[in-house]
């Protein structure tokens, strides 16, 4: 009799999902559907999950029931909502990417993945998976993905060599940037990079960025990625950072060229992934979640969102051919920041933003 | 003399008004135009294709119809509570005479003046801190918070309107405090409870800021899920949504009208205009 | 039963449910506020020592710009809406004949209930790039590009969420004047227009405060217009809040400043209640 794993309150006793997965699913009790709460970012990546599904349910005959939520704003909005209701949370599977990966795996929230059901795992590397400090495995990674610079190439025909150029009278109000806390600062990490600093000394960074504001070449600071397409997409921004999902739904409408080979500065790589909280339906999660993780699966969920999938057996989309890099570009043009660092001072960088930089903006 | 002063003032009070009633529905003519819109982005207006698509998808879209289902809720729950309270506190202080009136006063009405945001971060925390995780719960109580100093405020208007002569007459005649305010002081605030209600439901159906907070992923105003969707994708159901709140309003006051009076809601004052 | 007793336990219930609602959350909120805070966690630290260090936090003159940019918007919105709202106010009262008042009034709550989030998405629509009035922000001589522009644009979306409240409550107030005090005057030989300023304008001045009390608070605290409208750079206070409590995670500094927004609010709701009340005495109410 397989044991149907079910929610409790307080940490302790969780049925093993191994020996759920001993038995048989033949003899499943009958007298409870499964229920997960899955949080996922909107726009393609709600719909591609949807459709993905579906073909699930289809496929395995499940009558897997599921809520979707979706992230508003940056995913780490997620965490406070979490935290408010530990351990009680309601929640089962997280969409995510590391930086908000490290916040739970630190909070200790996760399950580590159970690689006797997410049998694809296997084939993952395992450079992008997300590991606590015992060195277990705690996210399934689905995408990698990136942040990097770009332009509409329709409304700013020449474009810009260095994030330099964006000083210039031309770009004036032309730059769609994100919050500092949206893409966990990596906006602040790539000004940084450009004067010679990094995530740690961000220094010359803020002088960039605060020459940026007072050029008056920054026109809208989003705080979702939604707003970040929306705002593209109406045609008065030509100028963007922002990560590839954003850069994928605008660039099916609008030519778009992505600068991730400057010299003077990175593509910034991350991943994204499930993750499973604990005190989930463990069996459902995983099946669910390794069920995404199949060569085909990966390849259609990512075809939609403009990411690498993370099976090597799934191919990539064509239009982002040259957004992500090859093994030897690697080393001189991908950077990948230390997210646990961060976590840490994204709060005085928010606050620094308010205090140094919003003001400059004319 | 006269008439060509009296003529420049109507010239700028029409001009005025036009404008201000200009501005209010200007962006309802957009949003139904562009509900219509055929494209799949934010493109220039007009636009060039016209379609229903938007209509289907609110249609079909769950995650909006629980938002209704929830928002109707949870506004008649907070304002019916709110109206029975609030009535009885606003007879209490217009006409009691125990101390520490104003201070009472002064409590019911500071959500007026504490940021929405504020309000709703600090009822989740209070709640939580009471183990109360239901979604629900948590916004009825949130609701109940803000609606109450609308339904004081119209409350206390009209009763100052409102004789107390005619209460001390019926006490006078014998008639034990409680009869005398339901038979008399309550009859003659009607109008200005009726209207204190319907205000303080609009206001709560609208209310984003603290929803926001008390909201759960399966417990969620129409607000809310408006914002998640305007914030997480792009699409025009929203302007398809407006133009049916536009009918649902315009039905609604329609009826309201047939039942009791569009007048009403503001009352007809002490001069009847 | 004695009326006083009567009133009291008549009060009462709403003060049962009413009291721990409003002091509850408020302590709980200062509590918060006087945790440390580490970055990268969520929320203070429980059972820390504490400190007055999120208080300090806004002790610097870029806040205090973000509270002057909150107040002076709000200003600005809270008379447009006090002048158009007393005309069309007193259109409605005096002017118009009853149909037309009924159709108004009904155009008035119908605005009021459609959601704001669809009112801001029309305004948006109807004066952002692709609009047909994007270029409505000349007439005023302001550059769309600029900060200026961005800010009228949350004015008109402030002024739409508070021009029916104001409306409103001043359709009341007018109803409270006498219209025979005017007629009165203009049998004498004023001008209407001269009527209209000497005898019912004054006369509706506490209706008016009331109104714009209303209406400015409503305009100070509000998060979504600046949120959705002010394409991140034009930020409230309640904006700044909202990122601490959903975005970064920050609780106390969150606390701390809605705890330091409540007490210049209150502030303001005080002196400016006082001041009105000496230079106007408040009419008096009946029977009390």
């Amino acid at each position: 009799m397989s044991k149907l794993t079910r929610r409790h309150f307080g940490k302790g006793a969780l049925v093993s999902a191994g020996a759920a997965l001993a038995m048989p699913a033949l003899t499943r009790p009958a007298f409870a559907s499964d229920q997960l709460l899955i949080v996922q970012w909107g726009a393609m990546w709600i719909e591609v999950s949807r459709e993905i599904l579906e073909m699930y349910l289809d496929s395995t005959g499940s009558d897997l029931s599921v809520t979707w939520e979706q992230h508003s704003g940056g995913s780490a909005a997620i965490l406070a909502r979490i935290q408010a209701e530990w351990p009680n949370t309601q929640r089962n599977i997280v969409s995510a990417w590391d930086p908000v990966f490290r916040s739970m795996i630190k909070e200790d929230w996760l399950e580590p993945v159970d690689e006797s059901i997410v049998t694809n795992m296997s084939s993952i590397p395992d450079l992008f998976v997300q590991k606590d400090s015992a060195g277990r495995k705690m996210t399934v990674p689905l995408s990698t993905a990136g942040a990097f610079w770009g332009y509409r190439e329709d409304i700013l025909p020449d474009g810009f060599d260095t994030i330099e150029d964006l000083l210039r009278p031309e770009f004036r109000g032309q730059v769609c940037i994100p919050y500092p806390v949206n893409l966990t600062g990596l906006f602040i990490v790539t000004c940084a990079i450009q004067r010679g600093g990094d995530e740690f000394n961000t220094e010359p960074g803020w002088d960039f960025v605060k020459e940026l504001a007072a050029s008056g070449a920054i026109g809208q600071i989003c705080t979702s990625n939604s707003e970040f397409i929306n705002a593209m997409a109406t045609g008065l921004y030509g100028v963007g950072f922002w990560n590839n999902g954003g850069w994928f739904a605008t660039a099916t409408n609008f030519p778009v060229v992505i600068k991730n080979r400057m010299p003077d500065n990175k593509g910034f790589l991350y991943n994204e992934g499930f993750s499973v909280l604990k005190g989930s339906p463990l069996e459902p999660s995983w099946e669910l979640t390794n069920f995404f993780a199949r060569p085909e699966i990966n390849e259609l969920y990512n075809m939609n969102l403009g990411s690498g999938p993370t099976h090597p057996d799934a191919k990539a989309n064509p239009l982002i051919a040259d957004w992500f890099y090859g093994p030897d570009e690697l080393e001189q043009y991908a950077y990948v920041a230390d997210f646990d660092h961060l976590g840490i001072v994204l709060s005085d960088w928010n606050a620094r933003w308010e205090r140094e930089v919003l003001p400059l903006i004319p | 003399m006269k008439r060509i002063e009296d003529y420049i003032g109507t010239a700028i009070y029409t001009t005025v008004l036009l404008f201000a009633g200009l501005f209010l529905v200007m962006p309802m003519i957009v949003a139904v135009v562009l509900s219509f819109d055929a494209r799949s982005f934010l493109g220039a207006f007009p636009p060039t294709e016209f379609s229903l698509r938007w209509y289907r998808e609110f249609l079909s879209d769950d995650y909006l119809h629980r938002g209704l289902y929830t928002s109707l809720i949870v506004s008649t729950i907070a304002t019916l509570v709110s109206t029975v309270l609030g009535t009885f506190a606003a007879i209490a202080i217009d006409r009691g005479r125990f101390k520490g009136r104003a201070t009472l006063e002064a409590m019911f009405l500071s959500p007026l003046i504490i940021p929405t945001v504020v309000t709703g971060f600090a009822v989740l925390i209070f709640t939580a801190s009471l183990g109360i995780m239901d979604g629900l719960t948590r916004l009825i109580l949130g609701h109940i918070l803000i609606t109450f100093p609308y339904i004081l405020r119209t409350v206390l208007a009209v009763l100052s309107g409102v004789p107390k002569r005619y209460t001390e007459a019926a006490l006078s005649l014998g008639a034990k405090p409680w009869l005398a305010t339901i038979e008399v002081t309550l009859p003659l605030a009607r109008s200005g409870i009726i209207a204190g209600a319907i205000f303080a439901f609009v206001m709560s159906f609208d209310e984003v800021a603290v929803s926001l907070f008390l909201s759960d992923p399966f417990t969620y105003t129409l607000p809310v899920a408006l914002l998640t969707q305007m914030r997480a994708s792009l699409n025009l159901t929203i302007a398809a949504i407006s133009v049916i709140f536009l009918v649902v309003s315009v039905l609604l006051i329609l009826a309201l009208d047939k039942l009791a009076g569009v007048e009403t809601l503001t009352g007809r004052g002490v001069y009847g205009r | 039963m004695p009326l006083d007793r009567f009133h009291k336990i008549l009060v009462l219930p709403a003060v049962l449910v009413f009291a721990p609602l409003v002091i509850g959350p408020l302590i709980l909120l200062f509590q918060e506020s006087l945790r440390p805070y580490e970055g990268g966690s969520i929320g203070g630290t429980l059972n820390a020592y504490l400190t007055l260090s999120n208080y300090t936090e806004f002790w610097h003159p870029t806040y205090a710009k973000y509270f002057l940019d909150t107040f002076r918007v709000s200003l600005i919105v809270t008379l447009l809406a006090l002048v158009l709202g007393y005309l069309l106010a007193h259109y409605v009262v005096r002017v118009a004949k009853p149909r037309i008042a009924k159709l108004v009034l009904a155009g008035l709550l119908g605005v009021l209930f459609i959601s704001l989030i669809v009112r801001i998405y029309a305004i948006t629509l109807t004066f952002g790039p692709i609009g047909p009035l994007r270029d409505i922000s000349w007439l005023v001589g302001i550059d769309p590009r600029t900060r200026r522009h961005t800010e009228l644009m949350v004015v008109f979306g402030l002024l739409h969420t508070v021009l029916p409240l104001v409306t409103l409550t001043m359709i009341g107030t007018i109803q409270m004047v006498n219209p025979r005090l005017e007629e009165a005057a203009m049998s004498l030989g004023a001008p209407g227009w001269r009527a209209f300023f000497s005898v019912t304008l004054p006369l509706s001045i506490p209706g008016i405060v009331s109104a714009g009390i209303i209406g400015y608070a409503f305009s100070i605290s509000n998060l979504v217009v600046p949120l959705l409208m002010g394409r991140g750079f034009v930020t409230f206070i309640s904006n700044l809040i909202y990122f601490r409590f959903s975005e970064v995670a920050n609780f106390p500094s969150g606390a701390a400043l809605s705890v330091i927004m409540l007490l210049i609010a209150l502030g303001i709701f005080f002196a400016g209640t006082r001041i009105v009340s000496a230079i106007w005495p408040p009419a008096e109410r009946s029977g009390r």
